[in-house]
């Protein structure tokens, strides 16, 4: 069996994509991986709704955009994201960066990906672990789409709220009853146009891990 | 047995639960909580302004608070509520004595719902919640968007 560490390290968030369409047997390769995620009991409780229709790609790019720019206003007039760029010196580039955050326009990308997919899971067939089981599919998805040259983000921005997440499944024809079905993300796919650049940097192991209890960061000696 | 204490024991442990669950974006789940009072209220009126006010004298001759004020800056999209000696204080108490920052405002969350659904606002968010135990009094600062042409107006609330 292959190791597939290359291609969990080299993946990243891809959020600008070329206009060509995914062609149907990979987007079939994606779900495939995405049904073999873990599931708690095999409950499989998450189903997948396959976006391709403009229209409903620009309502959800819209929802992301109101829905990220609402917090993000707010967090720019507080004086909180203006932190989070300190890094960023020159001061027109962390101005334009700021204007693209605090716009929405972050979270807009849906509207010019050639594939959404919506990763919904039912509520109602006594399925415990709904959010993990839809997670678990949802890395399956970015994995599978990062193997196959393809490039896409994770997006849960516009159904963060109760309301956004009302409103999207409004879009969708997804029944809105809190206890029917969760909407907890979607997926956009398509061909990288931006640079595959490496990942950003991820934090050191050492910083993340333990030994045998919390705290514990020395490797002891196992026989 | 002092109900409101009961209710407010309960809300701290579904808090608690909900931010142990969701880490900081259980603070975008709960804009409804609080709403059921506010709807079954008559609030009236054709700006924010007067929204604010129609939902602040329901609140006060409801007992849910002893005083409360508002105002609006900030190109019109920040609102201030200072509230004191609300009925869920003791709740916020708590949760910042166990370590959770208070994220919840049901007051607050009655103001935003009628400003959506009386005046048909594009969006709000509540991004601050500010608890003084000592004196009794909250501050909480919200987003309110009109229409979409508000998201991205910027300016330094700190100055307004």
């Amino acid at each position: 069996m292959g190791d597939i560490l290359d291609v969990i390290s080299t993946r990243k968030s891809i959020r600008r994509y070329k206009p060509d369409p995914v062609p149907d047997e990979l987007i079939d390769k994606i779900l495939e991986a995405a049904r073999w995620a873990p599931t708690g009991e095999n409950y499989q409780p998450w189903r997948f709704i396959v976006i391709r229709d403009p229209q409903t790609k620009n309502k959800i790019g819209r929802l992301a955009r109101v829905g990220s720019g609402s917090r993000m206003t707010a967090w720019y007039c507080l004086g909180e994201m203006q932190e989070r760029f300190e890094k960023i010196k020159d001061p027109d580039k962390k101005a334009e960066v700021l204007r693209f955050m605090y716009s929405g326009e972050v979270s807009e990308f849906a509207r010019h990906a050639p594939l959404v997919i919506a990763v919904i899971g039912t509520l109602m067939e006594g399925s415990v672990d709904v959010p993990y089981d839809l997670s678990a599919a949802i890395e399956n998805m970015l994995l599978e789409a990062h193997s196959l040259g393809l490039g896409a983000c994770w997006v849960h921005g516009p159904v963060a709220t109760t309301r956004d997440a009302k409103k999207f499944k409004e879009i969708l024809k997804i029944p809105t009853g809190m206890g029917e079905y969760k909407v907890i993300a979607y997926v956009a796919i398509g061909w990288p146009k931006e640079k595959r650049k490496h990942p950003r940097p991820k934090k050191p192991l050492e910083d993340l891990v333990y030994w045998e209890e919390f705290g514990r960061k020395e490797r002891p000696k196992y026989e | 047995m002092n109900s409101i204490e009961y209710c407010n024991d309960i809300m701290v442990r579904l808090e608690e639960l909900l931010f142990h669950e969701l880490s900081g974006c259980a603070h975008w789940k709960v804009e409804l909580v609080g709403v059921d009072f506010i709807q079954s209220r008559e609030i009236k009126g054709d700006t924010a302004e007067q929204i604010v006010q129609s939902c602040i004298k329901e609140i006060k001759a409801a007992g849910l608070v002893k005083d409360m004020d508002y105002k609006i800056g900030g190109k019109g999209i920040k609102l201030e509520l200072t509230i004191k000696d609300c009925i869920h204080l003791p709740k916020e108490k708590k949760l910042k004595a166990d370590g959770v920052k208070p994220y919840i405002c049901p007051i607050t969350n009655m103001v935003l719902d009628q400003l959506i659904e009386k005046l048909n606002f594009e969006t709000t968010y509540l991004a601050r919640v500010q608890i003084d135990e000592n004196s009794g009094k909250c501050k909480t600062i919200s987003a309110i968007y009109e229409d979409e042409s508000k998201i991205g107006l910027v300016c330094d609330w700190s100055k307004q």
